[in-house]
């Protein structure tokens, strides 16, 4: 059996159906109307211990519903879920000890008093011992920089601050699998290069790691699996690299020439791409399939008609990804 | 035991962490005091009122007060608020008891309350020529009743803000809940003095074990037996209400939505 077996899962949130206005409000009152809303829909889910999975959807995709069954918090409508051999749900209390979760958009620090104060207390809750506890500290520091923030009152750090410390807090009594609900949201690169690079380690040393995010750096730096889901339902399950293969093969470079070039006398160096002009006529953007040609190819023949001054080149982003696949792009 | 004893000296610490705060909510609260005082003071220059003269109803307003302060540092809004904005998520992944950890919060806040209420008394005390005091036996009993209150009210508080995951919304529910705990608990009037129509449910309600026993027992109504059996009534009205919080909240998680991510 896998670490974490989810099956059939589902959850159906009742919402209240208003009219709009005040109108809509008062009739609400006398005539209630509900309709039933399939958050997270049927899906099956394992998840072997070690793994690192990319959990990933669009805003309202369900996937905060499925973290939160996992972790025990809310309760399924139907299907199972088993998380180490316990149910999280029914069993709540003993499986907050095998995992650490992390939500973004909360903090679980104590809001008016030091961070030390609220690690303190998280020791006393998982029964760490102190050599332990303090081997722990060490680590987070070395690796979060944790030492400089634990005597800062916890409402004036900063969100970068805050997430550091809500990761070291979440990861303080090592749990087996580690849930982390959109860990670098906010965050600016050097931060978020930072996060990454812990979530690294953390695979490194065997943790189970869930993600979920938009960003695809977290992704690409952090998990080899991806799980997409849309409207509750999985639409894909499979390793990152199957997925770009699939999926994300366009490549786009933009590029500021030395001077004003035909479009035409490039596109005779680079057939099979699409060349379009920019803002102003001296902006080329050239979009390619990466398996066809590599960016120094395309840069080569680029050079052969005319200078460049400035390029920067667009990697396909997850939500491109996800986008296609609504499409209808993806039909496994 | 230990992570709970935590939670206790955090929330402690939190309370004592808006000094400001705390003192603007006791200058408010001894301004309440002082006035309703007052108020009895010129009611009662006629002669008694309801079997109460000026020393006993002094007594009276001063034991009304003290548990009507009780649990207010860390009341219900804190609990609720943690369910409404979707905290509650993250107290949900911690190895604790949910029911305890709050009650640990609660107990932690009352931190500088029982200071206050001394302060208080002393102050009422000095400036109004005394109080009549219950001999040691009977004190010892009302320094019993007036401790349960602090579970009672909690559990109270815990069942209160637990709507909140019906409503999604707590304004309405606390007020409501201010209302009638105020009424029935005897806390704005002796439930001596209610209407025989306000009285009988006042009678049969937890909120009479909130402030009309543990005055009754100040004011030696109560002795002897009945005072144990005010008693044994309060502890009945906490273990039932903490034992009912429990089901409810099991009914609650069903109910639970977790809003914005």
């Amino acid at each position: 059996m896998s670490l974490v077996e989810a099956r059939g899962l589902t959850k159906i949130f009742r919402r209240p159906e208003k009219d709009p206005g005040l109108r809509g409000a008062l009739k609400h009152l006398v005539q209630r109307r509900f309709k039933d809303f399939r958050a997270v829909d049927g899906i099956d889910l394992s998840i072997e211990a070690g793994e690192s999975v990319a959990y990933v959807g669009p805003n309202g995709a369900g996937k905060s519903t499925t973290i939160k069954l996992l972790t025990g918090i809310l309760v399924p409508t139907a299907g199972t879920v088993s998380v180490a051999g316990l149910n999280p749900n029914a069993d709540r209390v003993a499986n907050a000890r095998n995992i650490g979760v992390l939500f973004g958009q909360r903090t679980q620090l104590w809001w008016d008093l030091p961070v030390r104060e609220s690690l303190d207390l998280l020791r006393d809750m998982y029964d760490l011992s102190p050599a332990f506890y303090k081997q722990r500290l060490e680590r987070l520091d070395a690796v979060l920089g944790l030492g400089e923030l634990l005597p800062v009152m916890s409402r004036k750090l900063s969100l970068g601050q805050r997430m550091r410390a809500d990761l070291a807090a979440a990861l303080l009594h090592q749990p087996k699998i580690v849930y982390l609900d959109e860990p670098t949201i906010g965050l600016d690169i050097a931060v978020k290069d930072r996060v990454r690079e812990f979530l690294r380690e953390l695979r490194a040393d065997g943790t189970t790691l869930m993600l979920t995010t938009h960003d695809l750096g977290d992704i690409e730096d952090v998990c080899e699996r991806i799980v997409i889901i849309d409207e509750g339902r999985k639409i894909f399950d499979g390793p990152l690299a199957e997925m770009k293969d699939r999926f994300a093969r366009v490549r786009r470079m933009h590029l500021q020439l030395a001077e004003v070039t035909p479009l035409e006398k490039l596109a005779e160096r680079l057939p099979e791409v699409e060349i379009v002009g920019g803002e102003s006529p001296t902006e080329v953007t050239i979009t390619f399939d990466r398996f066809r040609y590599t960016a120094g190819l395309v840069i080569a023949a680029v050079l052969d008609v005319v200078e460049v001054g400035e390029l920067h080149l667009d990697e396909p982003a997850i939500e491109d990804v996800v986008r296609k696949v609504y499409a209808g792009e993806l039909l496994r | 035991m230990k992570p709970y004893l935590g939670l206790l000296r955090m929330s402690a610490r939190r309370v004592l962490a808006y000094r400001m705060s705390s003192v603007i909510l006791w200058i408010g609260g001894a301004t309440f005091l002082a006035g309703s005082l007052a108020v009895w003071h010129a009611l009662l220059a006629d002669g008694d009122i309801g079997g109460y003269d000026w020393d006993r109803m002094k007594a009276y307003l001063l034991v009304g007060w003290a548990t009507g302060a009780l649990g207010s540092a860390y009341g219900d809004w804190w609990m609720a608020n943690r369910i409404l904005d979707g905290h509650v998520a993250t107290d949900l992944t911690k190895p604790l008891d949910y029911q305890w950890a709050r009650f640990s919060e609660h107990m932690g806040g009352l931190a500088t309350e029982f200071i206050a209420i001394a302060v208080a008394a002393t102050a009422v005390m000095a400036l109004t020529d005394g109080l009549p005091l219950p001999g040691p036996g009977q004190a010892l009993l009302f320094v019993l009743s007036f401790l349960m209150v602090a579970p009672l009210k909690f559990a109270i508080a815990y069942i209160t803000t637990m709507v909140c995951f019906w409503t999604q919304n707590f304004m309405g529910v606390s007020w409501a809940k201010d209302a009638i705990v105020t009424l029935f608990s005897g806390a704005l009037i002796p439930l001596a003095l209610l209407p025989a129509w306000l009285a009988g449910p006042a009678s049969v309600l937890p909120f009479a074990s909130i402030t009309a026993t543990p005055a009754a027992i100040f004011l030696e109504q109560a002795t002897g037996w009945e005072a144990l059996r005010l008693l044994a009534v309060q502890a009945a009205w906490v273990v039932a209400l903490w034992w009912g919080a429990r089901l409810i909240w099991r009914r609650a998680l069903r109910a639970l939505t977790v809003h914005g991510g």
